[in-house]
C-alpha cells in the first residue's frame, strides 16, 4: 500500500512528536553531540500553533538527568514534556504488583526507588550497555527460568544506536537473547508499543492523524507511531541507513535529511495559501 | 525411498555413546575394536565447542579407546572447513582451547564472525564488535544454538541466546555448522568418499544425532545411555532405525544386519 505523502497532511497537523537520540542529537559522552539546526528547529515548532512533545526510549539516565543536559545543549525542553519507558515501566509494575530484577544501566536505577525489588518475581531490561555482561544476562536469565511464569519486561526492543564512537547494540537485542533463552515473550514497555504513543497523544489531547511523528528509527519510531494511526516521518541522521528507505515492510510518510529540514517544510506548508503550496510542491 | 546401499561407513557419538562422563560405556572399547575389523570406515563425530580435536582424543586414549585425531569430526572442524570455503578471516569468540581447531586460519581483519560457548567474550565490547563486522555483511557462523547448559553453579547461558541477539540486531541468519544440521553429516561423510545412502549413525541424543542423520539420508542408531530419556524414540519422526540398550548392541546390530 503506497504511504500517504506528509506534505500532503502538514495543513491537518496539530501536533508533532520528536524521538530525541539521533533526531536531536547523537549520544555520547557529556550529553553527545547536538546536531545541526535541532536546537533552532525545536525552538521553532514551539513558536508555531503546533503541540510538541517528546517521546524517547532512553533509558540510560533518568527523565531529569537527561532533559537537564539537553537543556544545557540550548534545548528548550522541560520535564513533563518528555515520555520514557522507565516512569511507564513503575507505573506497570504498581498496577500489578511486581517485583523487578533489574538489568539496567546504573543512571537509571533512581527511576525504580519506589519499587520493591526484593525476591523479584519479573525481569525489566533496559539499554544497560556496559551492564550487559555475561554474568549481569546469567543473572537475570536465572530468575526468568526459576520462575513458574517467567515475565520480562523491555524497556525498548531497538536493535542498535549510534553514538559518537560507532553504533551500539540496543536493549532489543538481549531482550531477544533472554526471550530465546527462555522461550517467552517480553512486554515491550516504550516505542513502538501502542499504548506508549497512546498516553502521549492523550497528554496532548489531540488524534492520531492530526500527529506527526519524527524519528530516526525506521521500524520503532516511523513503524510504531504509524500502527496507532499517526503518521511518520524519518530523518537521514542518527542510524539512519540508505536502506532504510527500501525496508519490506515499513514505509514512511517522508524522509528529510534532519530535524531542521522537517520544520522547515512544516512552517512553510501551513504559512502559505493552498495556491502557493501547490506552486511550491511543484517547484521542489 | 531410495534402495540403500552397501555399507561404507559408521559415525560415531562421544559423549553419552562411548562414554559418560570419565567413565567407558561397559565393552565399548571392545565393541570398536570388532567393528573396526569389518569393511567399514569409522569416523567419531561431536557437537563440542570448548575442546579441541587433541583434548578429546586424549580423554578417550585415558579411556583405553583407539582413536586418531584425524578421525574426529567435531562442529569446531566443521567451523573451520566453512570458514576455509568461504575464505574469510573470522573472529573468533572461542574459548582459547577450542582455538587449536583453527591454526593456520588468517584473523587479523576480520570480515566473518564464529560463535560458540565463550562466555569471556560475550561482554558489550566483543559483542558491538561482532555486530559492527556483521552490518559490513561479514557472515555469522554458529557451532550451535544452544539455549543454556548447567554448571557446577547452576545453569547458564549457551551460545544460542546471543546468536540470536545478533541475528536480530542485524536482521541476517546464522549457519549453524554442528549437528543436527544436514551439511555437518555430508561434511563428516565427504573425506570417506561415502554417500549419506552408505552411512549409519550412532548416537544417543534422538534429535541432534539421529534425527540429523536419517534427515541427511542416513541411518540411525539411538543408544539408551548418556542422555538418552525413555520414550527418546517417539519424539522424532521418522523413529530410529533401532534402539539398542549401548553402544556394544549398536555395533553387534550393524555386523549382523547391515554388512
Amino acid at each position: 500500500m503506497a504511504e500517504k505523502d506528509w506534505k500532503d497532511c502538514i495543513r491537518s497537523l496539530k501536533g508533532v512528536v520528536l524521538d530525541m537520540c539521533g533526531v536531536l542529537y547523537d549520544s555520547g559522552e557529556g550529553g553527545g553531540v547536538t546536531i545541526d539546526g535541532s536546537v533552532e528547529a525545536v525552538k521553532r515548532i514551539k513558536a508555531s500553533d503546533l503541540k510538541l512533545r517528546f517521546c524517547t526510549n532512553e533509558t540510560q539516565a533518568t527523565r531529569e538527568q537527561f532533559v537537564a543536559e539537553l537543556r544545557r545543549n540550548g534545548f528548550d525542553i522541560s520535564v513533563h514534556e518528555v515520555f520514557c519507558p522507565a516512569p511507564a515501566a513503575v507505573a506497570i509494575l504498581k498496577e500489578r504488583d511486581l517485583r523487578p530484577h533489574l538489568l539496567v544501566h546504573h543512571d537509571v536505577v533512581p527511576e525504580f526507588d519506589s519499587v520493591e525489588k526484593s525476591n523479584p518475581n519479573c525481569v525489566v531490561i533496559g539499554d544497560a550497555a556496559d551492564n550487559f555482561s555475561y554474568k549481569n544476562l546469567n543473572d537475570a536469565f536465572r530468575v526468568l527460568i526459576g520462575l513458574e511464569k517467567p515475565v520480562l519486561f523491555s524497556l525498548g526492543r531497538g536493535r542498535y544506536y549510534k553514538e559518537a564512537d560507532g553504533l551500539k547494540l540496543d536493549v532489543g537485542v538481549y531482550m531477544k537473547a533472554l526471550e530465546y533463552a527462555c522461550d517467552i515473550e517480553a512486554e515491550v514497555v516504550g516505542k513502538p508499543a501502542q499504548t506508549f504513543f497512546q498516553s502521549v497523544l492523550t497528554d496532548m489531547g489531540i488524534e492520531p492523524q492530526q500527529t506527526l511523528m519524527i524519528g530516526d528509527d525506521l521500524v520503532n519510531d516511523v513503524g510504531g507511531a504509524q500502527s496507532c494511526g499517526m503518521l511518520g516521518l524519518q530523518v537521514r541522521t542518527g542510524k539512519y541507513r540508505p536502506s532504510d528507505e527500501k525496508h519490506p515492510t515499513v514505509k514512511a510518510n517522508g524522509y528529510v535529511d534532519n530535524l531542521a529540514e522537517a520544520v522547515d517544510i512544516i512552517l512553510k506548508y501551513r504559512a502559505h495559501s493552498p495556491f502557493l503550496r501547490a506552486w511550491w510542491k511543484a517547484q521542489s | 525411498m531410495a534402495a540403500r546401499r552397501r555399507l561404507k561407513a559408521v559415525l560415531i557419538d562421544l559423549s553419552g555413546t562411548l562414554h559418560v562422563e570419565d567413565s567407558a560405556v561397559p565393552g565399548a572399547q571392545e565393541a570398536l575394536a570388532r567393528l573396526r575389523r569389518a569393511p567399514v570406515s569409522v569416523r567419531f563425530v561431536t557437537n563440542t565447542t570448548k575442546e579441541c580435536r587433541r583434548m578429546l582424543v586424549e580423554r578417550l586414549h585415558g579411556l583405553d579407546f583407539h582413536i586418531e585425531e584425524h578421525e574426529i569430526f567435531t562442529s569446531l572442524s566443521a567451523a573451520c572447513r566453512q570458514v576455509e570455503r568461504a575464505g574469510v578471516r573470522p573472529l573468533l569468540l572461542l574459548h582459547d582451547s577450542a582455538l587449536e581447531d583453527f591454526a593456520g586460519i588468517e584473523t587479523s581483519d576480520p570480515n566473518a564472525v564464529v560463535i560458540g560457548l565463550a562466555p569471556e567474550h560475550f561482554n558489550y565490547q566483543t559483542m558491538n564488535k561482532a555486530f559492527r563486522l556483521l552490518l559490513e555483511g561479514a557472515p555469522l557462523i554458529a557451532i550451535h544454538k544452544a539455549r543454556y547448559y548447567k554448571r557446577k553453579d547452576g545453569l547458564a547461558l549457551g551460545p544460542g541466546p546471543f546468536v540470536t541477539g545478533l541475528e536480530y540486531a542485524t536482521d541476517t541468519q546464522a549457519t549453524v555448522v554442528g549437528k543436527p544440521e544436514k551439511t555437518f553429516f555430508l561434511e563428516a561423510l565427504r573425506e570417506l568418499d561415502c554417500q549419506p545412502e552408505e552411512a549409519v549413525m550412532i548416537g544417543d541424543d534422538a534429535r541432534d544425532d539421529v534425527g540429523g542423520a536419517q534427515n541427511s539420508g542416513m541411518l540411525g542408531i539411538l543408544v539408551k545411555t548418556g542422555k538418552y530419556r525413555p520414550g527418546d524414540e517417539a519424539k522424532i519422526n521418522p523413529s530410529p532405525h533401532v534402539t539398542c540398550d549401548s553402544f556394544p548392541q549398536a555395533v553387534d546390530h550393524i555386523l549382523q544386519h547391515l554388512l
